[in-house]
């Protein structure tokens, strides 16, 4: 039982990273229609900028994690407007595949700029043992939780609630219509891109708080992409809930199958709802009258 | 209402079927009393191959309704997208030519700020947000508009649609046609629009319907005072409500009148109308018009 109620908590406290970066998945394809196949990889590079601040500049952790995310953003807005503005108008297809481009090249500038062993980030938090009935758990395993529901509450409010998060839907559904309504498609989508960028971001930090930094985080983003295929591609709640899933069913499955079946848990997980459920568990289905 | 001295020009236009033009058609162009939307010598092109729109030249007097008329591809929506800054999501250019607004030219300007200056289109088919509410799309339309302002315009909005009023919190996908279109019409008047066009406003409508939306057309222009541009296809609906007319066919003007002198000329009756004294015409027939049209052009 024990055992258990630690596979549980710990399936969630990584569920909740791939749901994390899930969103990121979400917010990015429900305003361009695309998916970003680099939000592993600006996940990574994002923790390892966090790193290089806490080793140089400052190991405040509010010092790090603001730094990192105006770095995020600023990533974000670079890619959209030099990789992806330039691809508007173009196949998805093709673009999709500039996405994955961007994905290499962003994996690879990490030995280029760091070096390739893993580091620690340590920012004095998130690392204590906290007991959570018999089960022992790091604060930042529980920071990342709650950070999570957090997001989903804070996207589902922005989304239904405010002028620019009806507008991403709007270009979203119809971008040359969006275009006669004098919302500029450009301005929305860059703005997906740094919040998806900071989001990933963020997934980066506490990866690399809990965890470490290496050359092979981006990996988080190949788990985090089944997360978001069964929550639903255009459902940013239902991405978050879906790394959840993922997460606790990887662990599940790693803790009884063995740990050769961990790796393929999430995976086996997306073929068998998506035969059920082709848009995803919260996906929406298109718009047809009858 | 500065009608423009029309009725000479008609005459010239038709007449060349007895007598050839004297003067070319440029020349006849010279507008009226200073137009609000104004289309000079625009001609454009999609690809760099093809030649959508040639040497058309249009004016939209103040708080009038001008219609342009033609039928599939002759051109309508493609002035239309130019006026909107549209032309470059589908790889077209305006290779000549001008869009003015109030006298200013403004075909460079980005879709967004052609908005903010007044000129708004309801586009083809509607194109409502079908996965937004009702509520949802009106506040798209007034995007470009500080939210006070589109507050206020939104009760107007509802005013002259108590249906959307009702509808508030529908999904807009799920809504009738008529009820699209007046969604899209009252979405564009989100804005504040100075020139309102409307691209086939009664297309795929029930004729009890078009009566509704057309009512909607004459309040605008005489409760909102906007300057409306139809485009339609239905050339007895649009000459109805216009003040002036223009026909457009293969990307050219081949003639333009007074919405009433238009309606009474023979070539209209038969060709955009539906109306023959003989009844129906012949293939025959209307290759012989064609050919003197393009004569005329």
């Amino acid at each position: 039982m024990r055992f258990l109620a630690e596979i549980l908590l710990s399936g969630l406290a990584i569920g909740a990273i791939y749901g994390i970066i899930a969103i990121g998945f979400a917010v990015i394809y429900k305003t361009t229609g695309l998916v970003n196949f680099a939000q592993g990889e600006i996940a990574m590079i994002v923790a390892y900028i966090a790193w290089t601040i806490s080793t140089t500049l400052s190991g405040n952790v509010f010092v790090v994690t603001g730094g990192a995310l105006v770095a995020a953003v600023l990533l974000g807005l670079v890619i959209e407007r030099v990789v992806m503005r330039p691809m508007l108008g173009e196949p998805v297809f093709s673009t999709v595949m500039v996405t994955i481009a961007l994905a290499v090249i962003l994996r690879s500038s990490i030995n280029f700029i760091w070096d390739a062993y893993p580091q620690a980030l340590n920012l004095g938090v998130g690392r204590d043992i906290v007991r959570v009935g018999a089960v022992g758990m790091r604060t930042g395993q529980i920071a990342v939780i709650v950070m999570l529901l957090a997001l989903l509450a804070g996207f589902w409010l922005f989304f239904r609630y405010s002028r620019y998060g009806i507008a991403m839907r709007a270009v979203a559904g119809d971008d040359r219509t969006a275009l006669l309504m004098g919302i500029s498609t450009g301005r929305v989508h860059a703005v997906a891109w740094a919040a998806s960028a900071a989001i990933s971001g963020i997934a980066g930090i506490f990866f690399a708080i809990t965890y470490d930094v290496s050359p092979a985080m981006y990996e988080i983003g190949l788990k985090s992409f089944p997360a978001t295929i069964l929550g639903g591609l255009d459902a940013v709640i239902g991405s978050g809930f879906g790394g959840l899933l993922i997460g606790v069913a990887e662990n599940l499955a790693g803790g009884y199958l063995g740990s050769g079946t961990k790796e393929i848990a999430g995976f086996a997980m997306i073929i068998v709802i998506l035969m059920v459920r082709p848009f995803g568990l919260f996906g929406q289905r298109d718009i047809e009258r009858v | 209402m500065g009608r423009p001295a029309g009725t000479r020009r008609l005459v010239t236009a038709i007449g060349p079927a007895l007598a050839p033009a004297a003067e070319p058609r440029a020349a006849l162009m010279a507008p009226p009393s200073e137009p609000v939307l104004e289309f000079r010598n625009m001609r454009v092109v999609y690809d760099n191959a093809i030649e959508a729109v040639r040497d058309v030249s249009l004016a939209v007097p103040e708080r009038g309704v001008v219609a342009l008329l033609g039928s599939n591809g002759a051109g309508k929506s493609t002035l239309l997208k130019a006026m909107s800054g549209l032309l470059y999501t589908e790889e077209g250019v305006l290779e000549n030519g001008s869009v003015l607004f109030r006298g200013e030219e403004v075909h460079r300007l980005s879709p967004d700020e052609l908005v903010r200056r007044g000129i708004v289109q309801v586009p083809e088919g509607r194109r409502v947000f079908v996965a937004l509410t009702v509520d949802e799309n009106l506040q798209m339309g007034g995007f470009a508009k500080p939210q006070a302002a589109a507050r206020r315009k939104l009760d107007q909005v509802f005013s002259l649609f108590p249906r959307l009023a009702e509808r508030r919190g529908q999904i807009a996908g799920y809504m009738s046609g008529g009820e699209q279109q007046m969604l899209a019409i009252g979405r564009a008047l989100m804005s504040e629009p100075v020139v309102l066009a409307l691209d086939e406003p009664s297309l795929g409508l029930a004729p009890l319907v078009i009566d509704r939306i057309y009512e909607v057309i004459a309040r605008l222009r005489d409760e909102f005072a906007l300057t409306v541009l139809l485009v339609e296809q239905n050339a007895h609906r649009a000459l109805g409500i216009a003040d002036y007319g223009y026909i457009l066919e293969n990307g050219r003007i081949v003639l333009d009148g007074p919405a009433a002198d238009l309606m009474g000329s023979e070539d209209v009756r038969e060709f955009y109308l539906g109306v023959s004294k003989e009844g129906a015409k012949s293939l025959r027939d209307v290759k012989h018009y064609k050919r003197r049209k393009r004569w005329l052009s």
